[in-house]
């Protein structure tokens, strides 16, 4: 639920908006210095935002700011390396670890005082304050773009050198390319209904075709019903919406409170779409779908299974 | 209390505010640990913690806090208006359209700095604008135009950011929310540096106004029998005021009902002479947006608190309160 976690954190935060962060870096020496001879253990990565990341040695005190980063640590291995967690992160993995606060707007303390080596962050179309002020404190920033599933697959691989870890990151990335291409040969032949995802209902807001949850509908045998759109997660008139008229509606539900099926098919304007009144408006788990990271080939499969029912198995 | 025991005690209340502000916050430090950051020993993460994070946020606060509050103070005399604030004549409108557009247009470019000085360049446009309409409306300037002039530039710069918003992407709208709601979170020595430079001098300005502020606020053909230079006193104070608002927000964008309550709050209690209101509503307002950010850091930590909603929550009792104590 990337917008509604962005909504509920823009009620609950305050996030840096004065002056450059240009503290300069001295200070911070004690904490490090020794590991400073070690230069051929070093790490670099150039982000997703374009900037070269200098580890001095695998990262091994990592805080990840997007859950979806937080699961491809897990996933390649690095559990015990997380030293923090979101609020927005789920699991028996991370609940044990200390929060801090929302992915956007973390309370910098708590992070400062948790010593990360590598600090994950979301790539924010170049809104750098919050990685400013980081670098600025010493501490190293990896930003990450989560839009496309071709930002996944580089973010496995990026994670995998930033952590000493490419063996499991090449095999997590075969693994995820299998499940996807199992899951696209099943709907091989099928009719390819329209799809119209719901990312939030007031207003309308759907996914555009360059966001994973758009090749995700592809690859289960769907398309999107707005693949038209320039916009990454574009707001669309409901009119437009019933002027489309989507085989399929399909919304994710999940914890964050998405407005239940029922209640839509009786408000305005949703109740003239044909496929909420056929019973062609499905849910999919938003803790699957809107995660983009390495359960990428679950919300394939999850997306198939909603979008083509004429194939579950009876 | 004779005002310069008052004056001490508001200052006392200050610096208690401030050593709380650097004691408390999200990661849980004993005093021993934090008076040796201050000094710059210990561990070098609560350091930093210390003196890089909490210090330079406090001393923001208390600056912007005493600045807003001096201004409101200057803007109620003014315009003879209780409802006057610093915010009223479309300042924090103006600041948010430089904020908002330098972030919805100029995206990987807009810094934290960028979108400061826009917001500073914005809040600028505003006051002159106010001013030319006020001053063109009539010969002499007409506060009960000032302020209808201010109320309306600020409608109209507020429908400018709902256009730029309905444009925006999801980042760049987040990122003018998160401005909008005004937050100490970007306090450096830097941002305390450049409103320092400004609040300094016009604090001084508006102490040198403080008499004839006295006999504006009770009318201005009085104040020009009493030898007030009516006019060049209400130009100096309107551009005095709106400035250190300006500055104030550009370094901290909105952070509303400080410049509003507090001079109420001390015409309250001690009385609307200026020479002693202005500089006791600094202290105050100081000392009580100190208080309401370390509320806001630490009351659902880690995750933080817009610091106008604790000023809001905290001030609106009291100053009920207040208002019927008075009354009874």
């Amino acid at each position: 639920m990337r917008l509604a976690a962005t909504r509920l954190q823009s009620i609950t935060a305050a996030l840096a908006a004065a002056l450059l962060a240009a503290c300069g870096t001295g200070g911070d020496t004690g904490a490090r210095g020794k590991a400073a001879s070690a230069a051929d253990s070093s790490v670099s990565v150039v982000d997703d935002a374009g900037r070269t990341v200098t580890l001095r040695g695998p990262a091994r005190r990592i805080v990840a700011l997007v859950p979806a980063v937080t699961e491809t640590v897990i996933a390649l291995g690095g559990a015990d390396r997380l030293v923090g967690r979101t609020d927005f992160d789920r699991g028996a993995a991370v609940e044990r670890l200390p929060s801090v606060g929302g992915g956007l707007d973390p309370s910098i303390e708590t992070l400062v005082s948790l010593r990360p080596d590598l600090v994950l962050g979301w790539e924010t179309s170049g809104r750098t304050e919050l990685r400013d002020r980081l670098t600025a404190l010493g501490i190293p920033v990896f930003s990450i773009k989560t839009e496309d599933t071709t930002d996944v697959f580089r973010s496995i691989r990026n994670l995998g050198v930033l952590m000493a870890r490419q063996h499991a990151a090449d095999s997590a990335a075969a693994a995820i390319r299998a499940g996807l291409d199992e899951v696209r040969a099943s709907v091989a032949g099928a009719a390819r209904p329209t799809v119209f995802f719901m990312v939030w209902n007031d207003p309308p807001m759907t996914a555009g075709p360059k966001t994973f949850v758009s090749r995700v509908i592809e690859v289960a045998g769907g398309r999107n019903v707005f693949a038209d759109q320039a916009a990454l997660w574009p707001n669309v008139a409901l009119e437009e919406i019933v002027r489309r008229q989507p085989e399929f509606v399909v919304v994710p539900i999940g914890e964050q409170g998405t407005v239940r099926l029922e209640a839509l098919k009786k408000a305005v304007g949703w109740r003239e779409l044909r496929a909420l009144r056929e019973g062609r408006a499905v849910s999919v788990p938003a803790q699957v779908v809107n995660q983009p990271g390495p359960h990428l080939a679950e919300a394939a499969r999850a997306m198939r299974d909603a979008i083509h029912p004429e194939l579950r198995p009876r | 209390m004779r005002p310069a025991a008052r004056l001490l005690l508001l200052a006392s209340i200050l610096a208690l505010a401030l050593l709380a502000a650097v004691r408390l916050g999200a990661v849980p430090l004993s005093l021993r640990q934090v008076l040796d950051a201050v000094r710059g020993t210990g561990d070098a993460t609560t350091v930093v913690i210390v003196q890089r994070l909490r210090l330079p946020r406090a001393v923001l606060a208390a600056m912007v806090g005493g600045s807003l509050a001096a201004s409101g103070a200057t803007f109620q005399a003014l315009l003879r208006n209780p409802l006057a604030e610093p915010y009223i004549l479309g300042i924090s409108g103006g600041a948010a359209v430089g904020a908002v557009f330098a972030i919805a247009l100029l995206g990987a470019a807009a810094s934290g700095g960028i979108v400061a000085a826009c917001a500073l360049a914005g809040a600028v446009l505003a006051i002159v604008l106010v001013f030319r309409i006020a001053a063109v409306a009539g010969r002499a300037l007409d506060t009960r135009i000032l302020l209808l002039a201010g109320v309306v530039v600020g409608a109209f710069f507020n429908a400018c950011i709902l256009l730029a918003l309905t444009f925006a992407d999801a980042d760049a709208f987040r990122s003018a929310i998160f401005w909008m709601m005004g937050s100490f979170g970007g306090a450096t020595w830097r941002s305390i540096g450049l409103l320092a430079a400004a609040m300094v001098p016009a604090l001084a300005l508006l102490m040198a106004l403080a008499r004839s502020l006295n006999l504006l606020s009770v009318g201005e053909e009085t104040a020009a029998y009493l030898g007030t230079r009516v006019e060049r006193t209400k130009l100096l104070a309107y551009g005095t005021a709106s400035l250190l608002t300006a500055s104030a927000v550009a370094v901290s964008g909105v952070i509303g009902f400080v410049g509003l309550v507090i001079p109420h709050v001390v015409r309250m209690l001690w009385g609307a002479d200026h020479r002693f209101l202005l500089p006791a509503s600094v202290l105050a307002g100081a000392a009580f947006v100190v208080l309401a950010d370390t509320l806001a850091r630490t009351a659902v930590a880690p995750t933080e608190l817009p610091v106008g909603v604790v000023t809001a929550f905290v001030g609106v009792p009291f100053f009920i309160y207040l208002l019927r104590r008075r009354a009874a």
